[in-house]
């Protein structure tokens, strides 16, 4: 009988160890400010400041992409994205950005942007005139 | 609005398929009502009742209405029929037949009609095929049914706050859908189209995909049934054979559907891999895995009797995780954690509704029955079979446990923000990183544990010798092909190293267990297969996940340059310019427009240090237009496939104004041409460089002139000269005319950021106006000869014909062309002036030959005489000064940025997957075998 509940048992601690060593994974949503202030590599949501300007020179700087994002504490900073500019960009709702700030400029080398669906769009389109 | 009497629309479907939807409402519920009191009733279940029968009736009933429904709906979308709302939001005018399943189930409605399907299809097999358990069975799958019809009654609720909606009828009207003034238009149907399906879902995997996923999703319904009938009947035993069979047959849909889930994100979207561990991916992997841990305990409890209780709860959970998944990729609410995007229908409470009521009464029946389930009360030895398989069951369940806590976050976030709003939700700050981190533990115990409980017996309790015998070498091999493996790719750390030793020591083990049983008696070697399966799809993810490496300047590090550096992952490839990456000298060779998607051909050579080409292959990426082709919708890729690596290529971004056609316009716009004028055959500097234009030639083989229609083009060839005078550079621009109509065809100089193209003026400049003409009158009879310039010119017959594109003919014309044919060193030549008389008025239709410069016009035709008069001119010699436009700082549109990927031992993957999948179909066709004998 013991032998039974020897390995259940040797699961479930390394289960619980696991499960705690994993909630280091975890955290909220950074912003500007606690980018600046632990360095670290960290998420920060906002949306795109779309009174500052952007700049995508896909023929001589094809990997960097920069814009300026409002965190959700409203302040506005400058982002360079590592990537080319993501189609729709200008539509996006919502930024989740992956990165870190190197001085006073956020780097990021990943993003996911929240569209407004196609369903949304409740204009009827109109047959051309051929 | 009540007045108005639409034109067109054919309302008759709509009732249909209103009815059609309560009907198999009504009779869903009405089968599992009946089917639920048939059991309780418990008379023999072999025997039919009256209430089996209604639940019969009931069953069919609702089979019916579901396969007339989606019947009716399919009619109504290969007709167009855009008055309906699901016809007007997934198919448009242009949506080829080919897509017309893949609009089907674009929707929320028509996939919730595919897995409905798809329980009609697996019911009606159980109703034929198991007699003595089809009503308990059928009972469960009536409830479902029940809960997944109701999505598409589109009822609002009354009493409710704010109007609760009860699901969402695909089949309304679009007028009542949606307000929009058109909708005063009684013809409103004749002005709009369809909003027609999304580009990216235009592909021939989401045909495939969708269905064989949610046979998958469909199939954890039947294990599922069965438990709870065993458990509402208290047959512990009767049901584990039937329920074993159908788990395999799940196993392997579900796993089908996931692979080409990953297959199609690979090589159809730009994703750049098959598997991101995005929870829309996680949620319907983590049914599978209990499915597998199900299947296992299952083994046990067939034989050994035990591991009861645990399949219970497996199949339960599996099909519990399969509601659950729906509530999460349809409810919105993982928000912006996954790439996919999903529609919101407003269908979250219900669908929660559907699952907590599935969890509470599956679990409540559980542990009610739970004392009433038998258990061997024999010590288990260590070393027994069973033993191991509950241990490798247990860690499946704690590997899906894991994936889903993590990928349930945002749920956990939801939740405590109902009872805490201040609260700030938690993320995962590196998924890919943290699921790979513990599910890289969970490949090295499967593997290891695979390895060797295949050679344990049940119940036996020692090692024999043999056993560890093999075992040791097994362990041998596995170190060996371990040290090959990291030769191979990189295993950049310890933990990489044991998993790959563990995923060798699995597929040595189990391709020996083949050798060994397989050879005698194939029916053994299903799961041999299958864990062959494993070990090689971990190796695969190792070789290519761990390894995958883009094809780029190695050297190159830009922009925040610091300790790190941000490695440049794509590429910007100019037409016509090679470029050296990691050992392939890639060259961005031409475009190409096929229907809606524009092609890249881009040439692949890999060539050795001495620029040896070892090998040379084309890749074909594309970039698909939307609907309307205003802009680029999505790009695809292409991919070069190797025995032992592939090479992705996916284009990730062109020059802006070549994705949307605003950009484009405003681009054109922005050029500013500047007119000057040139002398033909001097040297003209602009923009710091040197240009000599040459003699215009009066036609033009400039494709894009050849293809539009014109009167006559003339084309100015131009040569670009360094300070040494040697042509660095050559090409024409080119004007053409159509009636009053001029285009201009421009000579891009991508490389100088540059256009040219001729100036309006030149038309004039180099073709005599007509006022100007110095006319010379000839007056003919058929088959006289003349010479005028220079050119024997005879009048050969005449033309009643005409196909002159200027000449439009009007009812009592009297139209004739003379036909003159002109004597040239190259050949005849024909000039068809026309004469026309049209209410009395004569009038003429001058011909021009841009070759010969000539011109001529039939003046009168004498019938008495039988003579005609003709008037002939040349051109003036051309001007030697013409005037041309030039632009500078141009934006250049020939040059595109690529992602190009390696994938190191893909195939291992794929092959790996496969064979799993292979595994358990092969044990599941054989328990069907034996089911029959």
């Amino acid at each position: 009988m013991k032998s039974k509940y020897i390995l259940p048992l040797i699961m479930i601690v390394a289960a619980i160890f696991i499960i705690s060593s994993a909630t280091k994974d975890v955290s909220t949503y950074g912003n500007f400010d606690t980018a600046s202030s632990t360095g670290d590599r960290l998420k920060i949501v906002g949306t795109l400041a779309k009174d500052k300007p952007m700049k995508y020179d896909a023929e001589n700087t094809p990997n960097e992409f920069a814009f300026y994002l409002k965190d959700e504490k409203g302040e506005v900073k400058q982002v360079v994205l590592q990537k080319p500019k993501p189609q729709d960009f200008e539509r996006s709702e919502q930024i989740v950005l992956t990165g870190k700030m190197k001085g006073e400029t956020f780097v990021a080398d990943e993003i996911l942007m929240k569209c407004p669906s196609k369903y949304k769009n409740e204009e009827i389109a109109i047959k051309k005139e051929s | 609005m009540s007045e108005i009497s639409y034109v067109g629309e054919t309302l008759w479907i709509g009732y249909v398929c209103r009815l059609l939807i309560i009907t198999g409402f009504v009779s869903a519920l009405m089968a599992a009502l009946a089917y639920l009191m048939s059991v309780r009733t418990k008379a023999d279940l072999n025997k039919s009742d009256a209430w089996s029968k209604l639940g019969h009736l009931g069953f069919w009933g609702h089979g019916l209405s579901v396969v007339s429904l989606i019947s009716l709906i399919f009619y109504a979308m290969i007709t167009r029929r855009y008055e309906y709302n699901y016809v007007f939001e997934h198919v448009s005018d242009d949506l080829p037949l080919r897509y017309i399943l893949s609009a089907f189930w674009e929707g929320q409605e028509g996939s919730f009609m595919l897995w409905m399907f798809w329980h009609i299809v697996l019911g009606g097999i159980i109703w034929f095929t198991d007699k003595r358990w089809r009503v308990p069975v059928l009972s469960v799958f009536m409830l479902v049914e029940v809960c997944l019809s109701s999505m598409l009654l589109g009822i609002y609720l009354p009493f409710t706050a704010e109007d609760f909606k009860l699901g969402s009828n695909p089949m309304v009207l679009i007028r009542e859908n949606l307000e929009a003034p058109i909708f005063s238009n009684a013809q409103y149907l004749s002005l709009i189209k369809g909003r027609g399906l999304n580009p990216l879902l235009q592909n021939y995997w989401n045909t495939i995909h969708p269905p064989m996923l949610f046979l998958g999703f469909a199939s954890t319904l039947v294990p599922f049934a069965y438990a709870l009938s065993g458990l509402m009947l208290k047959e512990h035993q009767e049901w584990l054979k039937p329920g074993f069979r159908w788990a395999l047959f799940s196993g392997g849909a579900l796993g089908v559907g996931i692979t080409m889930g990953a297959l199609w994100a690979y090589e159809a979207l730009s994703f750049g891999g098959y598997w991101a561990w995005d929870p829309v991916e996680n949620s319907s992997l983590v049914p599978w895995i209990i499915m597998v841990a199900g299947i296992h305990t299952n083994l046990i409890a067939n034989n050994a009797n035990k591991g009861l209780k645990s399949t219970y709860l497996f199949y339960i959970l599996s099909f519990l995780f399969i509601l659950y998944s729906t509530l999460l990729t349809r409810s919105g609410i993982l928000g912006d954690t996954s790439a996919h995007a999903f529609t919101e229908m407003g269908l979250e409470w219900q669908l929660t509704f559907f699952l907590l009521l599935f969890l509470i009464s599956s679990l409540v029946l559980f542990f009610f029955r739970l004392k009433s389930i038998p258990e061997s009360n024999s010590e288990e030895s260590m070393w027994s079979r069973e033993f191991w398989l509950y241990v490798g069951s247990l860690v499946l369940a704690f590997s899906a446990i894991l994936i889903i806590a993590a990928t349930s976050l945002p749920v956990f976030n939801t939740i405590i923000k109902v009872f805490d709003p201040s609260y700030v939700g938690m993320v995962l700050q590196d998924p890919i990183e943290h699921y790979n981190r513990y599910q890289l533990w969970i490949g090295i115990f499967i593997g290891l544990l695979s390895g060797f409980t295949i050679f344990l017996r049940y119940h036996l309790g020692k090692l024999t010798k043999s056993f560890l015998t093999s075992q040791a070498i097994y362990l041998a091999i596995a170190g060996l092909a371990t040290f090959l493996i990291s030769r191979w790719v990189s295993l950049p750390q310890w933990q990489f190293v044991l998993l790959t030793f563990s995923a060798a020591y699995v597929a040595t083990a189990n391709i020996d267990y083949l050798i060994r049983m397989g050879s005698k008696n194939i029916k053994l070697g299903a799961a041999a297969f299958s864990h062959l399966g494993f070990g090689l799809m971990l190796i695969g993810l190792v070789a290519s996940g761990k390894n995958s490496y883009h094809l780029n300047n190695p050297f190159l590090f830009r922009g925040m340059s610091d300790e790190e550096g941000f490695e440049e992952k794509y590429i910007q490839l100019i037409k016509g310019k090679p470029l050296l990456v990691r050992g392939h000298m890639v060259t961005y060779e031409s475009d190409t427009l096929i229907d809606r998607e524009r092609f890249y051909t881009l040439d692949f050579k890999k060539i050795d240090k001495d620029l040896n080409v070892l090998d040379s292959f084309k890749l074909r990426p594309n970039a698909m237009y939307s609907n309307d082709f205003a802009k680029i919708a999505a790009f695809n890729p292409d991919t070069r496939h190797y025995m032992g690596k592939d090479i992705f290529t996916c284009v990730v971004n062109l020059p802006p104004h070549l994705t949307d056609a605003e950009l484009l316009r405003q681009m054109e716009d922005s050029i500013v041409y500047e007119t000057i004028d040139v002398t033909l055959g001097d040297t003209l500097e602009y923009n710091g460089l040197k240009f000599v234009f040459s003699n215009p030639k009066f036609e033009s083989d400039i494709p894009e002139v050849q293809k539009t229609d014109h009167d006559f083009a003339i084309e100015i060839p131009y040569q670009m000269i360094d300070q040494k005078g040697e042509v660095i550079n050559q090409g024409a621009s080119a004007i053409s005319m159509k009636g009053s109509l001029v285009y201009k065809f421009p000579e891009k100089i991508e490389s100088e950021a540059m256009r040219i193209r001729p100036s309006e003026n030149t038309i004039d400049q180099l073709i005599t106006p007509e006022n100007e003409l110095e006319y010379e009158t000839f007056e003919l009879k058929n088959g006289e000869r003349f010479s005028f310039a220079g050119h024997v010119i005879e009048l050969t017959g005449f033309d009643r014909d005409i196909k002159n594109e200027a000449y439009e003919s009007e009812e009592g014309d009297l139209a004739i062309a003379a036909i003159l044919t002109v004597n040239t060193p190259k050949g005849e030549e024909e000039l068809k002036p026309i004469y026309i008389i049209r209410g009395n008025r004569p009038f003429g239709l001058k011909d021009y030959s841009s070759d010969l410069r000539l011109h001529a016009r039939l003046i009168s035709i004498n019938p008495a005489e039988e003579t005609f008069t003709v008037k002939m001119a040349k051109d003036k010699a051309p001007s030697q000064v013409i005037s041309m436009e030039l632009a500078k700082d141009v934006p250049r549109s020939d040059y595109l940025i690529l992602e190009a990927k390696v994938f190191p031992g893909i195939n291992f993957f794929w092959a790996g997957c496969i064979l799993m999948m292979f595994g358990l179909l092969m044990a599941w066709y054989f328990k069907l075998k034996e089911r029959k004998i």
